[in-house]
């Protein structure tokens, strides 16, 4: 390997690694913000299939109607329904509380 | 356009009355009568048998009668439809079994109402009147009530869902562009309210509904009252005009049904009541009662020789 291409190789790794850290300091910037818009999206399809558990639900024929764009939502709904048994737990993980 | 709905106690004469007044504005207008009620009898009243589509009865009368369960079938079919075309992966499986379930959900019953009344309305630009036979009060009071209450429910869905847009555009922001190869589904969120379908079908159903609650509420339309003289008509009489009162429907007659000479004097006094109950002036007309109808074959139940057009 020459020395040009050596230099590249590391000015690459380098800007690699630069970039890797920025996203990385992006991420963790919104990451409370993403958890928000989960917790939001949970509570809007909470709203809306409330009746199935027992929430004051909206006209039904409102759900049925928004229904088939709500794909995420409810996986949003399933995913918070599963790990709701430790809350305490997520919280100190999106807080950063060790 | 005139949109007319005749409310009342089930057995006050509702119906009659209704069929009546087609009748007598059918001499001058274009008018089509459709039955809400799901135990029709609009059919008898004319001597026809009505199904779910626009019945011609004379040059200026058409007639038609509502089969609920048929409608709520059929706006499930569509939602069924709209689903399985949505959700790709679910192809393979039956829904349609499971919405089976959904045709006894409370409220869906009144929402096919509703839907009915706005497509007659819609469709009914080349007629003058459009009258309505609502079910008794109970059914007729939720299923009017339908567009302020879903209004109130889609505004409120509507803030929420800005919110999630609104967070969402501002992940994007600090994320950046998807990089090139990258297929997460949690980075290529819809974050603009022109993208997002939720927020799109939230809104035309907004529109939809406000439109509705307009014209209800509008120069154009028209609710009346019929009921009889006596103490449970007049009850649940006041009851209905509370609750039009609340969702600021327009009460525009009284009529007073089944009067003979025996009863006139409680007639006159509930007449009385329910002017008073309702607060302002309005015209209350006096139907009586033809007892010895089913003796002269000749006369049709719906010609009754008083005026009942020309308050409306």
């Amino acid at each position: 390997m020459g020395e040009e291409e050596k230099k590249k190789s590391f000015l690459k790794t380098f800007k690699e690694v630069l970039d890797g850290f920025s996203e990385g300091r992006r991420e963790s910037v919104i990451a409370l913000t993403c958890k928000e818009v989960q917790e939001l999206e949970n509570i809007f399809s909470l709203l809306l299939l409330g009746a199935f558990v027992g929430f004051p639900a909206p006209p039904t024929f409102l759900a049925v109607e928004l229904l088939p764009y709500m794909e995420r939502e409810m996986r949003v709904l399933h995913y918070r329904a599963e790990t709701s048994g430790d809350m305490l737990a997520e919280l100190c993980g999106t807080l950063g509380i060790d | 356009m005139k949109v007319i709905f005749y409310t009342g106690k089930g057995g006050v004469g509702k119906s009659t009355m209704a069929a009546a007044t087609a009748v007598q504005l059918s001499k001058n207008h274009r008018v089509l009568i459709t039955s809400l009620d799901p135990a029709h009898n609009l059919g008898d009243i004319f001597g026809v048998t009505l199904k779910d589509k626009q019945t011609k009865f004379a040059s200026n009368l058409f007639l038609s009668e509502v089969d609920l369960q048929k409608r709520s079938r059929e706006y499930l079919e569509r939602e069924v439809d709209v689903l399985t075309r949505t959700y790709s992966y679910l192809h393979a499986l039956n829904l349609t079994n499971y919405f089976n379930v959904l045709k006894y959900s409370p409220g869906i019953e009144e929402y096919a109402l509703l839907t009915c009344i706005e497509e007659t309305i819609r469709k009914g630009n080349d007629f003058d009147y459009l009258i309505f036979d609502t079910p008794p009060t109970g059914l007729t009071l939720r299923f009017m009530a339908l567009p302020r209450v879903t209004i109130t429910w889609i505004e409120r869905l509507m803030q929420i869902r800005r919110q999630i847009l609104d967070k969402r555009y501002t992940i994007q922001k600090v994320r950046g562009a998807p990089k090139e190869g990258e297929n997460n589904p949690e980075i290529k969120l819809k974050y603009d309210e022109k993208d997002d379908d939720v927020l799109n079908r939230l809104k035309a159903l907004d529109e939809n509904y406000q439109s509705l609650n307009r014209l209800l509420q509008g120069e154009d339309c028209s609710v009346v009252l019929v009921f009889n003289p006596d103490l449970l008509a007049l009850r649940e009489s006041e009851r209905l005009i509370e609750g039009l009162r609340d969702l600021g429907l327009p009460l525009r007659l009284l009529i007073d049904n089944k009067v003979t000479k025996d009863n006139e004097d409680t007639a006159g006094q509930v007449e009385k009541m329910l002017v008073r109950y309702f607060g302002k002036d309005i015209p209350v007309r006096r139907v009586e009662l033809a007892v010895n109808i089913a003796c002269q074959l000749g006369r049709c139940l719906y010609e009754i020789p008083e005026d009942l057009v020309s308050a409306l």
